[in-house]
């Protein structure tokens, strides 16, 4: 009994490592950034540079989710900081959260005042927040310190009227700054817009995806035997099948008998060409179907209605506009949102599917 | 709060008027509960894994998953997605999990946290063991609107809390002491779907989905519950998917497992379930909805016998079975419908007819009253509106000329076919449209008909019960009240106004049946006002 306890322990404890180690950016890239051709050490290069030649820059780096480039990122920030500890400082934004420019100006103000140990006011104004930027940036300026600005999902701060852009970069221009701005941003439309072909002094992409390889690989670990101590073949089997769900197969396997019944029904209003159909028209169909076929699955219409409304839940079918607000739920005009095959196989694999309804589907 | 009342107040007083002056006047206001830390994980005795498993059959496999996916104490994890259809039992089997797990966690529901800065601010209360009472005036401890001042707010609340249960790990074990295990906090949010309907959903359902990756904190693990499958959430900016946890809907077995738990009589109960569970899982597989046709339709089938406690034979089996039967049918017509008046006051009062047809008719008599109260005004200005959205304007003029009653039939013509087809296009046409709008004037003109023709048949007939007030002049006032409580009871929908002609257009809910059962109930004939094409 002893022994098994220990043996668990100490399969917890490596479980526990492996789960650590999965769910750290920073460990899974460091490995990747040694060689000199990749893109850790040509951003390491860029930024220090302009750290010891004290000249603005600015950076994109793009690439989908996933591929590490904030880890990178950070990686290159804390050597550097460590290579020149008083020379840097950094101030970090995100798209999602600071993408009107009073919330984003407040920030810079706050991780600055926090840096510096200054007191931060939470009701300074934005002219107060913007002068207050201009005169570090001076002031570090004359200091020979390189702030170094992150903007996090950069196509949010892209879009729209672009103003925190726009004063930051004037910012940087108009006073004797050292500033370099990293954006980073996983829409690759980006490079289309002309605008920052020229703001941009260099763009850097990263082509592979290891988001999704570490959930795979955090999923195949979390499913390890304690007790036998080790991963296994099937371990990583079944985290493949989790990430392979065919979620519409599952809405119709969920099911009951009357709600597939209602979606073939407006399968066969398709058919017949019928431009738009409403619950109303489905219950036509229903009855015209128990009519010529005598089914014992015939039901009242707030049943129906019931099952209906179910369907819209599933997202399985949905209203063609959003606009009929003030139209009750069975006038307003629905499509289905499976395909009649995808509807086909799942009839096959339903249980107990009524085989009148394969008939119907295969007309 | 004190209940006794002050006797000098010898002027009227409200309620909150006395409330106030008996809160200054009392000097033991009761003590608020301050929250500690205890608090984030679960209060109640901890759980066995046999216990938790055995409480939710046919919930096995999930269960383990999700414990496998939570790991083990102190191991960051990754943002997990529990989906599946309602009533599955996700929430419970979660919060029943840490229970069992006995980790600090902070549960908010999207529910009844129905916009960004409730959600906000629910989060942080909790963190920051702070809990709205009348001392405050029910104001949560940071107000916090933005997703900006919301993150800071909750790195600060989550160091702290974190330091909290480090400190307290090296101390005794928490079994003993009421105090949840490990140094990682778990944020649930429950009911995610509920967020795509709010204004700002397009920022923050990102901002949750990224939360994550925006903390980097490895210390908080997050849980998200949703009605609706992952990729009904369609966001263009892309995301790295929390991982996904299936919660099926339940088998017929499953059902009948959950079913058999609790029940006095099991063989009973078990005989019942053998008659109808199969034909309603054909209808629905969603146990809130059969549990509620269930409860009455066991009612009605241990009717027959005396002794509630009796293990049925077979012989019982197939009598008591011959006597639901009929029942089924139409049970599962009104599956999901909780009804106000129990369907075995029908029963008695048909208890001398005994055959089967007239037992089925005597349901359906009762079905055709309507089983809530309105009054007599709101009644006929219901009817006023379904007749207004059913028939063309253009047919007022004749319908309710000066003599009251009108004849709406037309000529008899010889039906050929193709008016026979034009008929069937523009039934359907009717169907697809809808009912049609109308603007506040015609209703009221169609109410003041009406109401005038019930005033004159009322008086031939002297019947005592007129609750109409007298005159007109006296009903204009209260319709535009009854108008508005019908507007908010989703009777009649209130549409918007055309900017051309400035009025606000009003459209009927309510179906044809409903419509018909409100005009028996007054004893109008409406039939005779409706248009038939």
């Amino acid at each position: 009994m002893g022994r098994e306890k220990e043996k668990e322990k100490l399969s917890e404890k490596a479980l526990n490592l492996l789960r650590s180690r999965l769910s750290d950016p920073n460990f899974i890239f460091r490995p990747l950034s040694d060689s000199p051709d990749s893109n850790y050490s040509k951003l390491k290069f860029i930024i220090s540079t302009s750290v010891t030649e004290a000249c603005n820059n600015s950076i994109l780096l793009l690439g989908p989710r996933g591929s590490g480039k904030v880890a990178v990122l950070e990686l290159v920030l804390s050597d550097l900081l460590q290579q020149y500890p008083e020379a840097i400082s950094v101030i970090r934004l995100n798209g999602l959260l600071h993408s009107d420019d009073n919330c984003a100006l407040k920030e810079i103000a706050r991780q600055l005042c926090m840096e510096h140990q200054l007191l931060f006011s939470k009701v300074a104004s934005f002219d107060d927040n913007s002068q207050f930027m201009i005169a570090m940036l001076r002031e570090c300026g004359l200091a020979h310190k390189t702030i170094i600005f992150v903007l996090d999902e950069f196509d949010f701060f892209a879009q729209g009227k672009q103003r925190l852009l726009y004063s930051l970069l004037d910012a940087m221009q108009s006073v004797n700054s050292q500033a370099v701005v990293i954006g980073v941003s996983c829409r690759l439309k980006l490079l289309s817009d002309e605008r920052f072909k020229e703001l941009i002094d260099t763009y850097l992409s990263f082509n592979f995806t290891i988001g999704h390889l570490v959930r795979f690989l955090f999923q195949a670990v979390s499913y390890m035997d304690l007790s036998a101590g080790f991963l296994s073949l099937g371990n990583f089997k079944t985290a493949l099948s989790s990430n392979q769900r065919q979620p519409k197969l599952e809405c119709i396997r969920d099911c009951s008998v009357l709600e597939l019944y209602m979606m073939v029904c407006m399968k066969r209003l398709e058919v017949k060409e019928q431009a738009s159909y409403n619950f109303y028209s489905v219950m036509t169909e229903y009855k015209s179907i128990h009519d010529s076929f005598q089914t014992s699955d015939y039901y009242a219409a707030n049943v129906c209605l019931r099952a209906f409304e179910h369907l819209l839940q599933c997202q399985l079918i949905s209203f063609i506009d959003n606009k009929g607000h003030n139209q009750s739920v069975e006038f307003r005009p629905v499509k289905l949102l499976i395909s009649s095959a995808e509807l086909h196989q799942g009839l096959k694999s339903y249980q107990q599917c009524p085989a009148i309804l394969l008939k119907l589907m295969d007309r | 709060m004190a209940t006794e009342e002050s006797p000098q107040v010898t002027r009227r007083a409200t309620r909150s008027y006395s409330a106030s002056n008996t809160a200054i006047e009392s000097t033991n206001l009761p003590e608020s509960y301050k929250p500690t830390i205890n608090d984030l994980g679960f209060r109640q005795q901890p759980l066995r894994l046999e216990d938790l498993l055995s409480s939710f059959p046919g919930r096995r496999s999930q269960i383990l998953e999700l414990l496998r996916l939570l790991g083990p104490l102190n191991s960051p994890m990754f943002p997990i997605l529990v989906y599946g259809g309602p009533s599955t039992g996700k929430t419970s089997v979660t919060l029943q999990v840490f229970r069992h797990l006995n980790r600090p966690f902070i549960y908010s529901s999207c529910i009844t946290c129905y916009s960004p800065r409730i959600l906000f601010e629910s989060i942080l209360n909790q963190l920051l063991f702070h809990r709205k009472d009348s001392g405050h005036s029910y104001s949560s401890v940071k107000r916090c609107e933005r997703p900006s001042d919301f993150v800071n707010y909750l790195r600060e609340a989550l160091e702290n809390v974190l330091t909290n249960l480090k400190g307290n790990s090296g101390k005794v074990s928490s079994k003993m002491s009421g105090r949840p295990d490990g140094t990682m906090v778990y944020l649930v949010f429950d009911n995610l779907e509920r967020i795509r309907d709010w204004d700002k959903s397009s920022t923050i359902l990102p901002f949750l989905f990224n939360l994550n990756d925006i903390l980097k904190m490895p210390e908080v693990g997050l849980i998200f519950i949703s009605n609706t499958s992952p990729d009904t959430y369609y966001l263009n900016i892309g995301y790295v998917e929390p991982i996904p946890l299936y919660f099926p809907d339940y088998t017929e077995d499953d059902l009948r497992h959950i079913f058999m738990a609790n029940q006095t009589n099991s063989r009973l109960y078990a005989s019942f379930l053998d008659v109808v569970l199969r034909p309603f899982c054909r209808v629905t597989r969603q146990v809130d909805e059969l549990a509620a046709a269930f409860s009455s339709l066991f009612k009605k089938y241990s009717e027959p016998l005396s002794d509630k406690e009796v293990a049925p034979n077979e012989e019982m089996k197939r009598r008591l079975f011959s006597h639901i039967r009929p029942h089924i049918a139409s049970a599962l017509n009104e599956t999901f419908q909780v009804r106000s008046q129990p369907l075995l006051k029908a029963e008695t009062n048909e208890e001398t007819k005994k055959t089967n047809s007239s037992r089925m008719l005597g349901i359906r008599e009762d079905f055709d009253k309507i089983d809530f109260h309105m009054s007599t005004s709101a009644k006929y200005l219901l009817i006023s509106a379904f007749l207004a959205s059913r028939n063309p304007a253009t047919l007022d003029a004749s319908l309710f000329d000066s003599t009251g009653v009108s004849d709406s039939r037309k000529r008899k013509r010889k039906a050929s076919e193709k008016s026979m087809d034009q008929k069937e296009m523009a039934e359907q046409e009717l169907l697809m449209k809808g009912p049609g709008t109308f603007p506040l004037e015609r209703l009221l003109a169609i109410f003041q008909c009406i109401t005038s023709l019930a005033e004159d048949s009322l008086d031939e007939e002297e019947s005592h019960e007129l609750t109409v007030e007298g005159g007109s002049r006296g009903l204009m006032s209260d319709v535009l009240l009854q108008l508005s409580s019908l507007c908010n009871a989703n009777f009649i929908i209130k549409g918007g106004s055309c900017p051309l002609e400035g009025s606000t257009r009003y459209r009927t809910a309510v179906s044809e049946d409903l419509a018909l059962k409100v005009a028996r109930s007054l004893k109008f004939p409406l039939s005779k006002y409706l248009y038939r094409r």
